[in-house]
């Protein structure tokens, strides 16, 4: 396994994709966090209000960092997909003919990957936000609960980076896997949430963002989260059941 | 021992049987031909020799054992499936790095097969800038890089110049020298005619001749090219295969030249040559793998 790990290192470093995910992530979060501390709006009805003097709204900013979640499961969906659609699963496979052994590998890499972008992300927006929140008044930032972010921004993008894999392995046609999941994420799981009041937190989504303790100021979903365990158990059961059928869909495939 | 196909089907979910209850076996230490029309199941065949396509039924080992089950099998079987499984930003020699990884085999592995396949110079540029030849190049290197006792390589010579040919030529013949077992596909026997010890034509999945190369031309049909200005009345003997050339002689399949020559002085027909030709190796290979209506 090792070898398979260092085999996995080398795919992922000697080619671009990492650095242009890693990069386009942390603009993305950066400008969340951008957005959060200037345009967070006040409660309904008194929008004047500074929304930043209730420390909820400020911890809220801390957690962008899990929104990179999108780009680590595009990187993981396109490190298996992307072995189908240029054809190094057939090298792959002749070198490690125990199909499980490469995804295994695959999600050890990646949950090491996903944990160092988590931990670049939260450096990245402590430092940002700690930088802009001078530039405006608003409530005392509760550290303890800045640091329980850095748990669970760790523990969501590594686990929707294995979520990735999975899908990749599921799905071989790349552009179908990164379409379909973008549109299950962006509309379907968006419109569920929004609409069926009780399922949004069972979502994948949804068990993430309570992992990251965003609330619900991304205008989707204004229903009762899970509790951090609960949602961190639920999003791990999903992602052994996607890996698990990607075990075995794998298995059974024909590389033609 | 050796590489063992037995009984092998292959169905594919669309319906298509690739490969019917075909059975071979491939002496160590030879390079042998694996030929046949494009469509035969050559590749369905191979594939599933190294375990990347489960076959319906019937078995395919290497020295007794599936692919699947082989420990470390690079170290014990080089293959060569496609030309295009390359990352197309990645370099050649980050790609070997990437397979040595898997199988534990030294980095400076990588750079002696690079060396061997002519690949030295072009080892940091991306992939996909190089040209069809050095992505078979490629192919062959990463077939090496564990010094395997079997190469299995698919068509390794489409898309190579005369030149590529001729290097493969040697390569083939230097790697059985070294007591590699090679099994080498092509739909040219041109290509590997002068390469190939021993050869095994498939057409539509099932097998149509293995042996030797050189019982194969010497149990064909001796063909008699016969020419003079009537020899048009000969056509009519009965119990002759007989058609007619391009510049009007008469060809005569299975007939040795002394009874044609015989039937002639009898029918008093004018004779200007009579001459047995060894048949075509290529035309012998035609007429054995096209299909009997003519159609693919």
């Amino acid at each position: 396994m090792r070898n398979l790990v260092k085999s996995e290192f080398r795919k992922a470093f000697s080619t671009k994709l990492l650095w242009i995910l890693t990069l386009s992530a942390l603009g993305f979060v950066l400008l969340s966090v951008v957005l959060g501390v200037y345009l967070t709006p006040g409660p309904p009805g008194a929008e004047d209000v500074n929304a930043l003097l209730v420390p909820a709204a400020v911890t809220n900013i801390f957690s962008s960092a899990g929104s990179a979640s999108i780009f680590v499961i595009i990187l993981g969906i396109i490190a298996m997909s992307g072995e189908y659609r240029n054809q190094t699963i057939t090298s792959t496979f002749l070198a490690t003919p125990r199909r499980q052994s490469v995804i295994f590998a695959k999600v050890i890499t990646y949950t090491i990957i996903a944990f160092v972008i988590a931990v670049i992300m939260w450096i990245a927006v402590v430092v940002v936000a700690s930088i802009l929140l001078t530039t405006v008044e608003h409530a005392p930032v509760e550290w303890n609960a800045v640091f329980e972010i850095l748990g669970g921004t760790i523990l969501g993008l590594v686990l929707y980076a294995i979520l990735g894999v999975a899908i990749g392995a599921l799905i071989t046609n790349q552009v179908a896997a990164v379409v379909i999941t973008l549109v299950w994420i962006f509309v379907v799981e968006a419109l569920l949430t929004v609409f069926v009041d009780w399922l949004g937190k069972w979502l994948p989504g949804g068990a993430l963002n309570s992992i990251l303790q965003a609330t619900n100021t991304s205008g989707f979903g204004g229903t009762e989260a899970l509790n951090v365990p609960a949602a961190a158990l639920l999003l791990i059961a999903y992602t052994v059941v996607f890996a698990s059928a990607a075990v075995f869909s794998t298995n059974r495939k024909d590389i033609t | 021992m050796a590489i063992e196909v037995a009984h092998l089907t292959k169905s594919f979910g669309s319906g298509v049987t690739a490969v019917k209850d075909l059975s071979f076996t491939i002496t160590p230490g030879k390079v042998t031909g694996f030929l046949g029309p494009n469509g035969s199941g050559k590749t369905t065949t191979l594939r599933c020799l190294l375990g990347l396509v489960s076959q319906t039924s019937g078995t395919a080992t290497i020295d007794g054992v599936p692919y699947r089950e082989i420990e470390n099998p690079i170290t014990v079987v080089g293959a060569s499936l496609e030309a295009s499984g390359f990352h197309p930003a990645r370099s050649a020699r980050n790609h070997l790095r990437m397979i040595a990884a898997v199988a534990g085999i030294a980095d400076t592995r990588v750079d002696e097969v690079l060396h061997t396949v002519g690949l030295t110079e072009a080892a940091d540029r991306k992939v996909g800038g190089y040209s069809l030849g050095m992505r078979q190049r490629l192919a062959l290197a990463v077939a090496l890089l564990g010094s395997p006792s079997f190469l299995i390589l698919d068509e390794p010579a489409n898309g190579l110049d005369p030149e590529g040919i001729s290097w493969l030529r040697s390569f083939l013949q230097h790697q059985a020298g070294q007591g590699v077992t090679v099994l080498v596909s092509s739909h040219v026997l041109s290509e590997v005619q002068q390469t190939v010890d021993d050869v095994i034509i498939i057409r539509t999945g099932s097998l149509v001749y293995q042996g030797s190369l050189k019982s194969l031309s010497d149990g064909g049909p001796a063909e008699v090219i016969v020419r003079g200005p009537s020899v048009d009345k000969l056509k009519e003997t009965p119990g002759w295969t007989v058609r007619t050339g391009e510049h009007g002689e008469l060809i005569v399949i299975g007939v040795s030249a002394a009874e044609i020559g015989h039937r002639a002085f009898t029918e008093a027909v004018e004779l200007h040559e009579l001459r047995e030709v060894t048949p075509d190796l290529e035309a012998l290979f035609l007429g054995l793998t096209q299909s009997e209506g003519g159609a693919q």
